[in-house]
């Protein structure tokens, strides 16, 4: 049944890959967007925090394909061409930034206070304090979420097919026009989904019973 | 921003709504009672079904939602079984919701602790009412919270039947920018009509949650 798929293993792979690309860009601008937002709540003042509110608002109430939609289609609106990777990886990112904010909120939350007024005390900078100080340790108590977060985003990614980004989806879909075995096409793809998000849920196992014994 | 454009947009949005609502709905029953019919026949089973469980489970939340209901639309009819675009999304959106609830159950089921049923076995109460008032409503009060978060997703995940043309809100929302080149005001009220699903979803969870912490 599967045997006719030799020829399309190439493409395939290429559409992982690219899959993966967005995915890594995603799950970086995520976390520069989940810092953001954890600052933002954290500096108190009201202006700030309801901004960090209706971001979360945004991205955690509505689906992640309107936001996609919203991102690629709104600034052609307005005149303004977007690259579909481009809005492929900040739709993904930003969306991930609120959920990566909440696992990281746990993890500023769980250091001693202690730490920060000591670092102001020798006259550390703030912005220092939070990536020298606060960031490496909060890494590594929320490594676990942050790994199981994204393999939630290369699940999420193969939404970003439906803005002709030729990811692994959108690849299965090519070869299913031309072959017109859909059956076949569309568990392989799903197969290849499957080992990509284990590969990533036991790297992070990985991580997390290392991390364990170190600390 | 045009508001009259808005007002047009009404009931062609208040349409896809009710699809949207209506997936939703029956594939979070659907969903619920097939995680739980799954779940239950692995702890009667345990032995004998535990590595099929684990690897439905395993399959299920393994893979996107997105190429499931591919599967489902485009695949299943190679072998003679066709699917409306309809009965696919909520199908594939309950059995993909059934692993999650499965998994929910589970967590449920065993955050109660082994001696509570131990202690009525020896003060005499029959295991019915172990069942039904010791163990069952503090599973009930743990899983919740899970089973409305749980809920939220699946009408999240409910806007990818317009990709298999399902005339929900996102569909909806797409042919009203289609016909009319505005992109604005369509796709924001688009955002704003999930967010109050979502949301009055979230709030009617908090109300049950308080009705059974009583």
């Amino acid at each position: 049944m599967f045997s006719r798929l030799d020829g399309y293993i190439g493409p395939m792979l290429a559409g992982a890959s690219v899959t993966l690309v967005i995915c890594i860009g995603a799950i970086l601008l995520g976390f520069i967007a989940g810092i953001a937002l954890y600052s933002l709540r954290n500096t108190g003042a009201r202006g700030a925090v309801a901004l960090a509110d209706v971001y979360l608002g945004f991205f955690r109430g509505t689906p992640l394909l309107v936001q996609l939609l919203m991102l690629f289609y709104i600034p052609i609106a307005l005149g303004v061409e977007i690259n579909p990777y481009v809005a492929a990886v900040i739709a993904l990112g930003l969306n991930s930034g609120a959920y990566q904010s909440e696992i990281l909120r746990a993890g500023f939350q769980s250091l001693p206070k202690g730490q920060v007024e000591a670092a102001d005390s020798v006259g550390i900078p703030r912005g220092k304090t939070l990536w020298h100080i606060q960031i490496p340790q909060v890494l590594r108590l929320t490594v676990p979420q942050l790994v199981s977060e994204a393999a939630d985003i290369i699940k999420a990614s193969a939404i970003v097919s439906v803005v002709t980004v030729t990811d692994l989806l959108r690849v299965g879909r090519q070869i299913v026009a031309s072959n017109y075995r859909p059956l076949e096409v569309f568990i392989t793809v799903a197969v290849v989904y499957l080992i990509l998000i284990s590969i990533v849920q036991l790297f992070g196992r990985y991580l997390e019973a290392r991390w364990r014994t170190k600390s | 921003m045009n508001f009259d454009s808005i007002i047009g947009m009404m009931p062609a949005f208040g349409r896809g709504a009710l699809y949207t609502i209506g997936i939703s709905t029956s594939s979070i029953v659907l969903g619920a009672l097939l995680g739980f019919f799954i779940h239950a026949a692995y702890r009667k089973f345990p032995r004998q079904l535990k590595a099929a469980y684990a690897a439905y489970v395993w399959v299920i939340r393994g893979t996107p939602f997105l190429a499931q209901l591919f599967i489902v639309y485009y695949g299943l009819p190679a072998i003679g079984i066709t699917p409306s675009a309809m009965q696919a999304a909520v199908a594939t959106l309950a059995i993909y919701g059934s692993a999650y609830f499965a998994e929910i159950f589970r967590a449920s089921w065993n955050s109660i602790p082994k001696g509570h049923a131990e202690a009525a076995i020896a003060c005499g109460i029959s295991p019915l009412a172990t069942f039904m008032k010791i163990e069952m409503p503090q599973a009930v009060r743990y899983a919740i919270p899970l089973l409305v978060n749980q809920s939220i997703v699946l009408i999240k995940e409910s806007s990818l039947a317009s990709i298999i043309t399902v005339p929900e809100l996102t569909l909806t929302a797409g042919k009203i920018v289609a016909e009319t080149y505005s992109f604005v005001e369509p796709y924001l009220l688009l955002a704003l009509t999930y967010w109050a699903l979502t949301y009055l979803t979230s709030i009617l969870g908090r109300r049950i949650e308080k009705s059974f912490s009583r």
